[in-house]
């Protein structure tokens, strides 16, 4: 094997490596969203399969009678909270508060969920004051 | 073998709207973004017997976008107007866009909001008339507007539409007007999660003013399509003939039935005359009924 060879394999295998190297990640776990405005069904179904094909959920699961929609997240998803809203607004309904749950770094007053680059303002009573990420479930308005 | 026609398309389509609405009278939901919605309708009234297919699509979450082309498989005699709000009552193929331009979001399940309509159309069919050939048709036409409120257990849905055609010298189907008051329950027993089936029950009022239908002078003569010969023709100072025997005003009132199970909907009406006063003379159409299935399906966006 030439010099030349092995360089160019070593330099092949670098760019693999970097290529195989996650990106951060958004780490939402589990969403719980209250939506307006769903009266049956088929509107039930609608949102549940347009959340259901964003890359990164799990489950999707839609009380009528709460209004409340439970997302189940697969771990290193990239998902913002924003595209759920989003899709619950393309498909003509309003979502409201949530309960999140996340892994996250707090800083300052706030919680930055990992790698999705939205954080919340959160109560002081639930910061630890570390730095390390922290699986935390809170509330947002 | 027209019937067994019908029976395989209603079988085959096996599709109608988005599932959410009355069957005779206006209604206000569209389609979410990148949903659609395939379906059909089998309608009856005064022996005519209409299939009914169609296709709707949601461009956002406020705006969709129809496709329906009912065409006769019995003409029976020539009732005017539309049948339902949103579908044509002669064999016609309507482009429908729906703008849903408000939308009040009040609560969990409840809504409040209003959609404009904008459609027009073009003839499929030349159904025979009794009083003389039948009438070429000019391009339809449509605009109309629905209000409504929406809930888990409650249904209130107001509209009103105008349908026209173009006149272009030629012969002229009668302008419609077409309002309708919905109300609409869904019993507490029914009143389940998803994927349990959902009913809902309707009581449509619908009333219908219709003008009269002419003909242009210059079309040719013939008999109508039981034999019966055509009136001698007396053109008014502009060249038409306005039809005596067409259009009419008439109230209209019944129950209706939406059942969905899954993506599936089904559903059922009948409408009986509570007033009717026709132009001249036609045949008594007392009753109307229509039945539909149609498939949900839900948007492919990623």
């Amino acid at each position: 094997m030439t010099r030349w060879t092995r360089n160019a394999l070593r330099g092949l295998m670098l760019i693999l490596l970097l290529r195989g190297t996650k990106p951060a990640h958004a780490e939402y776990m589990r969403i719980h969203l209250r939506v307006y405005g769903l009266d049956c069904g088929v509107c039930a179904r609608g949102v549940s399969a347009s959340i259901g094909r964003l890359a990164g959920v799990e489950g999707v699961k839609v009380n009528l009678q709460s209004g409340m929609l439970d997302i189940t997240l697969a771990r290193g998803n990239r998902l913002k909270l924003s595209d759920l809203r989003k899709r619950v607004r393309e498909n003509g309904f309003r979502s409201l508060e949530a309960t999140v749950t996340a892994i996250g770094r707090f800083s300052g007053s706030g919680f930055e969920v990992l790698g999705s680059g939205e954080s919340y303002a959160v109560g002081r009573a639930s910061q630890s004051g570390a730095s390390d990420p922290v699986e935390l479930t809170f509330h947002v308005r | 073998m027209k019937r067994l026609a019908a029976a395989l398309c209603l079988s085959a389509l096996c599709l109608w709207a988005d599932g959410h609405g009355p069957a005779f009278g206006f209604s206000t939901a569209t389609l979410g973004a990148g949903d659609s919605s395939a379906g059909t309708a089998m309608m009856w009234r005064s022996g005519v017997v209409m299939l009914s297919p169609y296709f709707s699509y949601g461009i956002t979450g406020n705006v969709q976008i129809s496709i329906s082309s009912p065409f006769h498989l019995n003409h029976g005699e020539h009732p005017v107007g539309r049948f339902t709000g949103l579908m044509p009552g002669d064999p016609e193929m309507e482009v429908l866009a729906a703008w849903r331009f408000h939308h009040s979001l009040t609560g969990i399940g409840t809504r409040n909001e209003s959609t404009l309509y904008l459609g027009t159309s073009v003839s499929t069919q030349l159904p025979p008339r009794t009083d003389g050939p039948a009438l070429r048709r000019a391009p339809g036409f449509y605009m109309a507007a629905a209000t409504g409120h929406i809930s888990r257990r409650y249904y209130v849905w107001a509209g009103a539409g105008y349908e026209r055609y173009a006149s272009l010298g030629v012969d002229h189907p009668s302008n419609s007007l077409l309002g309708s008051l919905v109300l609409g329950w869904r019993p507490a027993f029914l009143n389940k999660e998803d994927p349990a089936s959902d009913c809902r029950f309707f009581w449509e009022t619908t009333g219908e003013d219709v003008a009269h239908a002419w003909r242009s002078a210059a079309a040719p003569a013939g008999a109508g399509h039981h034999g019966v010969p055509a009136p001698l023709p007396t053109a008014n100072s502009s060249g038409i003939i306005v039809l005596p025997n067409s259009g009419g005003r008439g109230v209209y009132s019944g129950p209706s039935l939406l059942y969905t199970h899954g993506n599936l909907a089904f559903q059922l009406g009948a409408q009986i005359a509570a007033w009717r006063d026709p132009n001249g003379i036609q045949p008594a159409e007392r009753f109307r009924v229509v039945a539909g299935v149609s498939y949900f399906f839900p948007g492919r966006r990623r």
